[in-house]
């Protein structure tokens, strides 16, 4: 028994460390595939192997997707792009879902000279100052500042108050950007206040903002708090409407909240599978994606996980080369790529200008309602 | 009862100390020249966490008080060296959210001046906690230091002119290299080392294996358990420092329960109560997870291809850390300890035929 398992133990060591191919473009894939952010990690993952099978080739030469786990662990995704460019020796890297772990894994590939395409790291700091580091989505101030407009200018709201979960990275600083914007708009935010996550009575804390009289209250929780606040606020019968970030776009919230979520806004990518006026990019990432996932809608991190791909190969054709280095030179010119989540240019600090998108609950249903450039 | 053995034969075993650190420290030299990025990595990150585990071990296992606060401490040790350490060009480009606290911006302090004081800031919350807190005992210790550590997450994520809040830091300058890894591995060992063999280490453990005994026989338990508190929570700082360190940046949510949670996994593995465990554990789950990793590549076994599926290398150290706890309920050093004399011991009676204890 002893031996057998260390014979299939030996098996499997030699055959997974024998199985790369050498004439192929290798890419590496860090993100969180298992651990607290498994759920958005694997859709990227799904999105990144769509595009692998639409675009299998470049320069004439296979790809190679190269993935690895981080476990949702800052020290892990150091560990993971430190392997993926010192053993692997990719090309280029996609990853990662969470600012915190785009960033350590950032740092490793700035060393390392080897661009990253990070796919839902949206946190500013991620691509500040970096020369290695991409990324396919937004950055928070925009969706704050977004947000800030949108309930402004298209809605003819002036003041606003913020509800926000203290310990979360996520709320505290969306929250900041919209009150950095909306108060530079001209707006005025009247009543800021907080609550801890697993909080199952936010009662106190509304009936505060309900006396303040706001037009608007920014909420920018997860949706499972969300759906209790909006519950109970309609309970209380507050007046005013809310409004979330990407984080509120889950198809749970309506069987929490009921009613209750009718006329909820919110901010996101501007993708939804049933969006109107789709771009041809994102017309193909839906039908490709319900062919391979049937009964399976895909969300923001499929599509960006897409983005991010296609990004690299064209990046890739355009440099001519396989080479770390040029990629990157290739990676910092793209301009006007149409991904789906938008077209894609770079500016300065390697963030694409994108729209954002503003959805809605009405009739129970979530609706694209349209994008905004802030 | 385990105390370290007695030194039968100090000459013998000082120059054998000697021998094993200029081994070692050959080795690091070695590895610097020869071995790529990814290898030293580990190397690094296998002496952070023995630091770490080590400083748990003090509190839990050799003083017995059951905390979860230990990521709250490294958390402290972190941003503390961090800030010490960060240019003010970077400390301003950093700061979006809000100006950085004008206090903050100018100060400037080397790596090894930060890491003291990352220790020292560390161990004097710890201090602080403990006045308190360690009026409890068991479960309820347990309970009040991870309260005190989700507390220590949730300032630093809303101190946003010192924290720079949940955006967290980056491009920490790194001096975390394998000599000051390894030689602040050595000092932390050295330092147990002395104490468990002083006759505060008897004390401490005294308090741990029967408290109204200890009492009886004069010791002022509660000074006793602050003071070995607040030593672990001095490494809890250090450590953090030097984690921080290593991978550039830190954010509050690095420093969640799933922290503390790892790192009770390091010595309940190595053995709760001894040095030399907390070193094999960190060994032990340091290089496991990483070289695991092989089982998530997909597998080509002649025609047959499996794909390769992510979370499995986690199912099989999870299979490997309950046959440690099964086989091995103690821990695989138990609370014993390694010793140039058990060494020899052991090899005088492989050499006669063995057999005798």
């Amino acid at each position: 028994m002893r031996k057998l398992s260390l014979a299939v133990l030996i098996c499997l060591f030699v055959s997974g460390a024998a199985f790369a191919a050498d004439d192929a473009i290798k890419i590496g894939f860090y993100n969180c595939l298992t651990g607290q952010n498994a759920f958005g990690g694997q859709l990227e993952l799904e999105g990144v192997q769509l595009a692998m099978e639409e675009f299998p080739e470049a320069l004439g030469k296979k790809i190679e997707l190269v993935v690895v786990d981080n476990k949702s662990d800052k020290v892990e995704a150091a560990n993971a792009v430190t392997r993926l460019i010192e053993r692997d020796k990719v090309s280029a890297i996609i990853g990662t879902y969470a600012s915190g772990l785009a960033i350590a894994g950032g740092e490793v590939a700035e060393v390392g000279r080897v661009p990253v395409v990070a796919t839902s790291a949206t946190n500013p700091l991620v691509t500040q100052g970096k020369k290695y580091t991409f990324r396919a989505c937004f950055i928070d101030p925009l969706q704050g500042a977004g947000a800030a407009a949108y309930a402004y200018k298209e809605l003819g709201f002036k003041k606003a108050a913020t509800l926000v979960d203290v310990a979360s990275d996520y709320g505290v600083g969306l929250a900041n950007f919209f009150k950095q914007s909306f108060i530079a708009l001209g707006g005025e935010i009247v009543s800021e206040v907080r609550y801890q996550s697993g909080d199952q009575d936010f009662t106190a804390q509304l009936t505060e903002i309900i006396s303040k009289q706001p037009d608007i209250v920014l909420l920018p929780a997860y949706f499972a708090e969300g759906a209790i606040v909006l519950k109970q606020a309609k309970e209380l019968g507050a007046a005013f409407r809310f409004m979330g970030g990407d984080a509120m776009d889950n198809p749970e919230m309506a069987t929490l909240g009921g009613d209750a979520i009718e006329g909820f806004l919110f901010t996101g990518f501007a993708y939804a599978p049933d969006m109107p006026n789709m771009n041809a990019v994102a017309k193909k990432f839906t039908e490709n994606w319900y062919k391979k996932y049937p009964g399976k809608d895909p969300n923001a991190n499929a599509a960006l996980g897409y983005d991010a791909y296609l990004l690299i190969i064209n990046a890739i054709k355009r440099a001519g080369s396989a080479e770390p280095e040029k990629i990157r030179d290739a990676l910092e010119q793209t301009k006007d790529l149409l991904t789906v989540t938008g077209t894609t240019t770079f500016d300065a600090d390697h963030n694409p200008q994108k729209d954002l998108g503003i959805l809605g609950i009405r009739n129970g249903k979530k609706e694209f309602i349209g994008t905004i450039v802030p | 009862m385990s105390t370290l053995p007695e030194n039968k034969n100090p000459v013998r075993d000082n120059a054998m100390t000697v021998v094993a650190t200029a081994l070692l420290a050959a080795f690091l030299w070695w590895a610097e020249g020869h071995l790529d990025g990814y290898k030293i990595r580990i190397i690094n990150l296998i002496a952070i966490n023995a630091i770490l585990g080590l400083s748990l071990n003090l509190i839990y296992g050799m003083a017995g008080m059951f905390s979860l606060g230990h990521a709250g401490f490294m958390a402290i040790g972190a941003y503390v060296s961090a800030l010490l350490i960060l240019t003010p060009e970077q400390k301003t480009a950093m700061w979006i959210l809000d100006p950085i606290a004008p206090w903050l911006t100018g100060i400037h302090a080397p790596f090894l001046v930060s890491l003291l004081a990352a220790g020292l800031l560390a161990a004097l919350f710890g201090w602080l906690v403990a006045l308190p807190v360690l009026r409890l005992g068991g479960d309820y210790l347990g309970i009040a230091t991870l309260g005190f550590s989700e507390i220590i997450r949730i300032l630093i994520t809303n101190l946003t002119p010192i924290t720079n809040g949940p955006l967290g830091l980056k491009g920490i300058p790194s001096h975390t290299s394998l000599w000051m890894s390894y030689g602040c591995l050595i000092a932390a060992l050295a330092c147990v080392a002395r104490l468990m063999r002083s006759n505060f280490g008897n004390v401490i453990r005294a308090v741990r294996d029967d408290e109204i005994a200890a009492k009886t026989m004069g010791i002022n338990t509660y000074s006793t358990r602050v003071l070995a508190f607040t030593m672990g929570c001095f490494g809890g700082g250090v450590g953090g420092a030097l984690m921080g360190n290593l991978i550039t940046t830190i954010d509050p949510k690095m420093f969640m329960i799933t922290q503390t949670y790892s790192l009770l996994m390091i010595i309940v593995v190595g053995g709760l109560g001894s040095i030399t465990g907390s070193v094999v554990g960190s060994i032990l789950v340091t290089t496991m997870l990483e070289w695991l990793r092989f089982v998530e590549n997909p597998v080509t076994i002649g025609s047959l291809e499996i794909p390769g599926i992510p979370g499995m290398r986690m199912v099989i150290f999870s299979v490997l850390l309950i046959a440690v706890i099964i086989f091995r309920r103690e821990g695989i050093m138990g609370m014993s300890e390694f010793s140039w004399d058990r060494l020899f011991s052991y090899r005088n009676r492989v050499t006669r035929g063995g057999g005798a204890s």
